[in-house]
């Protein structure tokens, strides 16, 4: 059976990571691009040989079994209980929602039409991450204590929604449920308190009044500590691109680090330059987005069982949420 | 050349065979004398014949020795009060071992001793002595990197003390006479660091210090959330968190962010790296206690001031324990 595929949101994500992932995709067919900008539909239509559209509607009246929603964060609920009541399949970028309250409706909708709800936490599938885990599931490592750090120099001008914490949920939700979701993924525990401390260091940031730097604490069931640091404000030359991953990982049995150091990268050194770093990845590895999707439709052609779900993507934006409430209250938050 | 005569009490805490070793080649300094007060007092035995010092059984015959000019203390924490006062009063100058006291009482006492002596007192904390983090300082002092904004350390982790042979280091695990554990051992270096570094006293503080890797009775890993009165912000991990096989002995590091730049301080001591059954790292050089013991024989000779002042030890105790108390409550402590 080939699953129908259509695509909401024909931007960046779309053009960095899914559409080339969808091209290798065996066992699917995409057969519909919605953006509101006409040009960007047609483009990702004529690129995966789909009808476009930039009517959600008639996009929706098609006969596709699975939406793929790439949209800004803040609409993703509305379209999400859209195209789930018109009776597709959905698969959501992270964060599942701009809210906790959202995303209880987006699952709770999908529960009700007997229809997958998934998100895309595509660290799950990245490489590195799995094998980690594998390494300290196999070594009994024990993990008490992880610093999971997430920084990039954000390229956008302060007018681009990720700027807009109404629109993105900041830096503290749009990096921070990777984080949250990973030290979960790891620990294998539930969270219990969060600490965190948000600071506005670019003029992009405090134009916005938004954090573009921020760390939790997080306390998590079994005596273990997550430390989570996520950073649009890192001073990289941005033009690089570059997006560095920290892990420190301290358990019973062990120690495990990874720093941007063991990125593959190629570093460039010149007279008057120091130190760039050219990487081939954006915050994960291309194919991360491919195994994850194949995942997905594996999931609901019923084949595979997820390894992530849409619950374990509201946990992970509600312990960002009550860190954003602890950040304002300058306090503990109990989760 | 005048040189400024040590008196060593006690072998307890194991810093004491490498300032042995400083001192007794110093330009400036000589060993004289040492006392088995403490653990250890075989090695303190075995250590004065090697230098060629006096042995005495217990600090208050070293005390009545008038050769000695200066003592380095290095008894367990509980009883530094009790004989950092008896060599004031003495007349000794001091170089007290970390932390200055169990408590900020006990604290003012050993203060109040020194300055009614009129002799020096120093504590040694290492981090600032080291030249990677004076290259820093200087940097940062220069404009290079912005306002200081953020500040992420590992200062210091170790392994845990039941791994070092040939000592017993048993006390490292009796809070009555440490005060705490691994975080009590390490983190006065890392606060020490960034009050220098920062130039500035923290406001609020929050952590979570617990018994988390070995099994411990007292705490063996913690991370500290400091938030300073110039906006500056800092999350500080220490203690005893590398593995036996870990390749570093000490671990020192720090990612300090700027506006317009960051400093990426990978280890505060240079080393080179041997391979075989696993991998060492051997330093190269360990300019800070050389540096710690020059500069205060430096202010004895000189009648200059120390660097490190009792007041400066106080202030760094009042923080560590206020961590250890956010620790407790999960809360966070206003200093």
């Amino acid at each position: 059976m080939e699953l129908k595929v259509g695509i909401v949101g024909c931007g960046n994500i779309f053009n960095l990571a899914h559409k080339g992932a969808l091209k290798s995709i065996e066992g699917i067919k995409v057969a519909a691009c919605m953006d509101i900008d006409a040009a960007r539909a047609k483009e990702g239509a004529k690129a995966l040989g789909a009808k476009a559209f930039t009517s959600l509607d008639e996009f929706l009246d098609t006969d596709v079994d699975v939406v793929e929603v790439l949209t800004p964060t803040y609409t993703h609920a509305d379209i999400v209980i859209q195209a789930l009541k018109a009776g597709k399949h959905v698969i959501v970028e992270k964060p599942i929602a701009l809210t906790v309250e959202e995303g209880e409706k987006m699952i709770e909708t999908a529960e009700k039409e007997g229809l997958h709800l998934f998100v895309g936490h595509v660290r799950r599938f990245d490489k590195r991450w799995v094998q980690m885990k594998d390494v300290i599931k196999k070594r009994n490592i024990l993990p008490m204590h992880i610093r999971k750090a997430e920084v990039q120099n954000l390229p956008f001008p302060k007018d681009y929604w990720y700027w807009d914490e109404k629109r993105s949920g900041g830096v503290a939700v749009d990096l921070g449920v990777h984080v949250t979701d990973f030290l979960r993924w790891f620990f294998e525990s539930d969270p219990i308190s969060v600490y965190a401390v948000g600071k506005s260091i670019k003029e992009e940031a405090r134009a916005n009044e938004t954090f573009d730097h921020f760390m939790m604490i997080i306390k998590f069931e079994g005596g273990k500590t997550g430390i989570a640091e996520v950073s649009w404000a890192y001073p990289y030359p941005s033009r690089y691109g570059v997006f560095y991953h920290h892990v420190d990982i301290i358990g019973k049995n062990g120690r495990i680090r990874y720093t941007p150091l063991d990125t593959p990268v190629v570093g460039v050194a010149k007279a008057n330059f120091e130190m760039p770093r050219f990487s081939p990845l954006l915050s994960t590895f291309p194919d991360a987005f491919e195994r994850e999707l194949r995942h997905f439709f594996r999931c609901i052609k019923g084949k595979e069982d997820p390894v992530v779900t849409a619950e374990d993507a509201l946990i992970a934006l509600k312990i960002a949420e009550k860190a954003k409430e602890s950040s304002r209250k300058g306090e503990v938050v109990e989760i | 050349m005048k040189k400024l005569n040590f008196g060593i009490i006690s072998y307890a805490h194991p810093h004491a065979l490498r300032y042995a070793s400083v001192i007794a080649s110093g330009k400036r300094s000589k060993l004289v004398a040492i006392s088995g007060d403490g653990s250890n007092c075989d090695v303190a035995k075995v250590e004065a014949k090697k230098y060629g010092a006096r042995f005495y059984r217990n600090y208050e015959e070293l005390l009545k020795d008038d050769n000695v000019e200066a003592v380095y203390i290095a008894i367990e924490t509980h009883r530094h009060k009790e004989i950092a006062i008896r060599a004031a009063e003495e007349g000794k100058n001091i170089l007290l071992e970390k932390p200055i006291a169990l408590n900020t009482k006990d604290a003012d006492e050993v203060i109040k001793a020194a300055e009614k002596a009129g002799i020096k007192l120093m504590l040694p904390f290492n981090p600032r002595f080291t030249e990677t983090l004076q290259k820093a300082k200087e940097m940062i002092e220069k404009g290079e990197i912005g306002a200081l904004e953020y500040i992420q350390t590992i200062s210091e982790n170790v392994k845990p003390p039941i791994f070092l042979q040939g000592l017993d280091m048993s006390w490292f695990l009796d809070p009555e006479k440490s005060g705490g554990g691994g975080f009590m051992d390490t983190a006065p270096h890392g606060i020490d660091s960034l009050l220098w570094l920062t130039g500035d006293v923290p406001k609020k503080v929050y952590a979570d210090i617990g018994s988390k890797i070995y099994g411990f009775p007292v705490d063996d890993i913690g991370t500290a959330v400091l938030e300073f009165k110039n906006g500056v912000l800092a999350v500080l991990t220490a203690g005893w968190g590398n593995p036996k096989g870990y390749s570093y002995g000490l671990e020192i590091k720090y990612y300090l962010v700027g506006r317009e730049g960051f400093l990426d301080v990978r280890t505060a001591y240079p080393d080179f790296t041997v391979y075989q059954e696993k991998a060492e790292k051997i330093y190269w050089d360990r300019p800070d206690v050389r540096n710690i013991v020059e500069t205060f024989t430096q202010a004895v000779l000189k009648d200059k001031p120390v660097p490190i002042t009792g007041e400066v030890a106080k202030k760094n105790l009042e923080i560590v324990l206020a961590a250890y108390e956010s620790s407790r409550e999960n809360k966070t402590v206003r200093l």
